[in-house]
């Protein structure tokens, strides 16, 4: 819960000059930095590798445009958080716990957390056998997983350890990966220099590959920078730390500084490290991360750059191992109405299910369930930002602090109709109507 | 004004409103994909175009 003193130092904060502000709300802010962690994983980092290999700088854009369009729905994850309501809850309450318990925490939260950490163990094992074998030991994916999941679970149950320290140690960490990410990936563009006109075009000049590819890419990149997980955690993680009315100001800065701030940042020197090095090489578009990462090594110069980049990179599948297996079990507790108690079995059994990921450093995740979560994710991603948006608008939920505003909304809906076109683009793959 | 929590059978405008942006975007979709590959199309992504302009416009509105 959140000490009575957290108010008065945000009602002081509100007096003092910007930059002690920005100083004291960077100190208190925290489930932002958590949702820039979990968004910031193998899949993210991949495509920003693959865009700056492919098309350079072009697609930099797309960064700010589709993080800017989940901003409007965090915002609205802020008003629910900071009037003490659990989004599930609310679902639950008014349109029924097939969109809240089930698609919303079930599957859209605690279902993509064990199957989407097969893919981030897969990457941190795989960076821990190439950074052992850079200092001279063997230390094989077949028994460095076991370091891994050690680590992830410790962390992982460290939150809510000791109450409202292990919540801030946690957060503490989230923020010190995304700094560990910005300086080791800001030090290998020091490196590798970089085309600052280009980057600056990409930035502010739409460009997409024409075709079917330039509509595919704008769908799926505008519609997935954040999803149902990344709403649900911010609310959650935000709940757990007993924010009320006087914290929206601060969630507002943790959703700016500690989302979207990162997010484009490591995204940005991403693509710019790779479009330096391996764009004008030519590179096949479904290369692997671990293919495109062991490509850049030889082009890095240095014998440090190689090592750092990935320890940066080493910190991505941690980070977001910890941020998942947190948000799959605070989501199976919100499912089951259960009281969230980080020291009962029932937590730990929660938190450490995605740990099943393990299996990576042995086998492929079963191709099924893959498809089977991913057909699932594409076909109610947008029926969970329906449910948001009507919450949001529900005098019955909130009151008279409902949604005011009609530029809000109008966010709002700009990324329901990229949400529907991720949903209507996979019936239309399925019919044979979609480009070939 | 219309007013959006106004029920209309089970469910309120803004539902309906939802759904007819949902069936304007596939109907953009598709036309979008014909117009792409050889130029046909047309209409469907015209009216598409706009039930989801005219949807997106007045969803935007916030409740009384």
């Amino acid at each position: 819960m959140t000490e009575p003193s957290e108010v008065v130092q945000l009602e002081e904060l509100r007096q003092q000059p910007p930059l002690r502000r920005f100083a004291g709300y960077f100190r208190l802010g925290g489930p932002g930095f958590m949702d820039a962690a979990l968004t910031l994983g193998a899949g993210t980092l991949t495509a920003a590798m693959l865009s700056g290999a492919t098309f350079g700088y072009k697609t930099v854009w797309l960064l700010w445009v589709s993080m800017g369009l989940g901003m409007f729905m965090m915002a609205a994850m802020a008003r629910f958080t900071t009037r003490g309501l659990g989004v599930i809850a609310l679902q639950d309450r008014y349109h029924g716990w097939v969109i809240g318990s089930l698609m919303t925490a079930l599957i859209g939260t605690a279902g993509v957390a064990i199957v989407f950490n097969w893919g981030q163990v897969s990457l941190g094992t795989y960076l821990m056998e190439l950074l052992a074998d850079r200092l001279g030991y063997a230390f094989p994916q077949r028994w460095n997983w076991i370091l891994y999941v050690a680590l992830t679970s410790w962390l992982t149950l460290s939150y809510g350890r000791k109450g409202r320290r292990g919540i801030r140690f946690i957060e503490t960490f989230m923020k010190v990966s995304i700094g560990f990410m910005l300086l080791a990936f800001g030090a290998c563009l020091m490196v590798t220099g970089i085309d600052w006109s280009a980057a600056l075009h990409g930035s502010v000049v739409p460009w997409l590959p024409p075709g079917g590819e330039g509509l595919d890419l704008f769908v799926a990149s505008s519609a997935a920078a954040i999803g149902v997980m990344d709403w649900f955690l911010f609310n959650y993680a935000g709940l757990a730390r007993g924010w009320g009315k006087a914290h929206e100001p601060l969630a507002r800065f943790d959703m700016s500084i500690g989302l979207f701030l990162p997010f484009i940042l490591i995204n940005f020197i991403v693509i710019a490290v790779f479009a330096e090095t391996l764009l004008p090489l030519g590179i096949a578009s479904d290369a692997a991360p671990n293919e495109l990462a062991e490509r850049l090594e030889p082009l890095l110069g240095t014998s440090w750059a190689p090592v750092l980049f990935y320890l940066g990179f080493l910190a991505v599948p941690i980070s977001t191992t910890v941020g998942m297996s947190i948000a799959g079990a605070m989501a199976i507790h919100a499912a089951f109405g259960w009281e969230r108690d980080t020291s009962s079995w029932r937590w730990r059994i929660s938190a450490l299910l995605p740990q099943i990921g393990f299996l990576a450093a042995w086998y492929e995740r079963p191709v099924w369930l893959v498809i089977a979560i991913g057909a699932f994710l594409s076909l109610t991603v947008n029926i969970v930002a329906w449910s948001m948006y009507l919450l949001l608008n529900d005098k019955r939920a909130l009151g008279d602090d409902r949604c005011r505003s009609r530029f809000w909304n109008f966010g709002l809906l700009l990324q329901i109709t990229l949400l529907n076109s991720i949903a209507i683009i996979y019936v239309f793959n399925r019919l044979g109507w979609w480009f070939e | 004004m219309i007013d959006l929590e106004t029920r209309l059978g089970p469910a309120t405008l803004r539902v309906w409103g939802l759904i007819a942006n949902f069936a304007g975007n596939a109907a953009l979709l598709y036309g979008a994909i014909g117009y792409v590959v050889d130029g046909s199309r047309l209409s469907w992504l015209l009216v598409g175009g706009a039930v989801t302009l005219v949807s997106v416009l007045s969803l935007s509105s916030p409740s009384r």
